[in-house]
């Protein structure tokens, strides 16, 4: 029987493992399997954009209720 | 803006010994896991603890929740009195362990890691059974994410299925 690349298993989980276990407990292996995919590099790279969108996000929260706050004073 | 992958670098280049630990292990094992600070275990000898200095001095490191009035002073001599510091950096927050739970010190977990080629320097990281082991023996509620993607992980790259 041919073995089973890393992808191939956690995108068709075989019941009861740790696999099937991970998904059940709401992890998306969908994002596991997007992220193998790319070099060790660019995983690090992608956390960095991903934590900078957050805290632009963040910021621009700010900015809007700070913008309420005045217009209701 | 965060910078953790410039952060690796910088240290990676000023040949600072130091294993990645943490969610950026994580991270570049695959992990779908975002985290906001780079977690390392660094070497305690006097040599490494000057390289370490001086490499982060740059990034103005502080203390987290230490008071913005009080003066600090950042140097090897800070990181000798010390073992696990948690600072905030111009690059990103930035974690310095003298020892891991569950593992040991700084030649305890080079035997645990793997050496990762992060374009163009390379630098060791935890392997996926040595972050559990952290994991596990923390007993933190917080980790239990981080351990089901590195249980997925390690019985992905098993040669059983």
């Amino acid at each position: 029987m041919k073995k089973r690349t890393p992808e191939e298993k956690l995108l068709d989980p075989r019941p009861g493992g740790n696999i099937a276990a991970a998904s059940e407990y709401g992890i998306d292996l969908t994002q596991i399997v997007e992220n193998l995919r790319l070099t060790p590099a660019e995983r690090i790279k992608g956390n960095d954009q991903a934590v900078n969108s957050v805290l632009r996000f963040e910021e621009a929260m700010r900015r809007e209720k700070a913008a309420k706050k005045s217009k209701t004073l | 803006m965060i910078n953790l992958f410039e952060v690796a670098r910088l240290l990676s280049q000023a040949g600072v010994k130091f294993v990645i630990v943490g969610g950026i292990a994580i991270r570049s094992h695959g992990g779908n896991y975002i985290t906001e600070d780079l977690d390392i275990c660094y070497d305690r000898t006097r040599d490494n603890l000057q390289k370490l200095a001086d490499t982060l001095a740059p990034l103005n490191p502080r203390p987290r929740g230490f008071d913005e009035q009080l003066p600090f002073i950042f140097d090897w001599s800070t990181l000798q009195h010390g073992t696990n510091f948690t600072f905030k950096t111009s690059m990103g927050d930035v974690d310095l362990l003298g020892e891991v739970k569950g593992i040991g010190a700084y030649d305890d977990l080079v035997k645990d890691s793997i050496r990762v080629d992060l374009d163009g320097f390379a630098t060791q990281i935890l392997s996926i059974g040595g972050l559990i082991k952290a994991k596990e023996a923390s007993g933190r509620p917080k980790d239990e994410p981080g351990l089901k993607v590195l249980y997925a992980l390690l019985d992905s790259e098993l040669d059983e299925d």
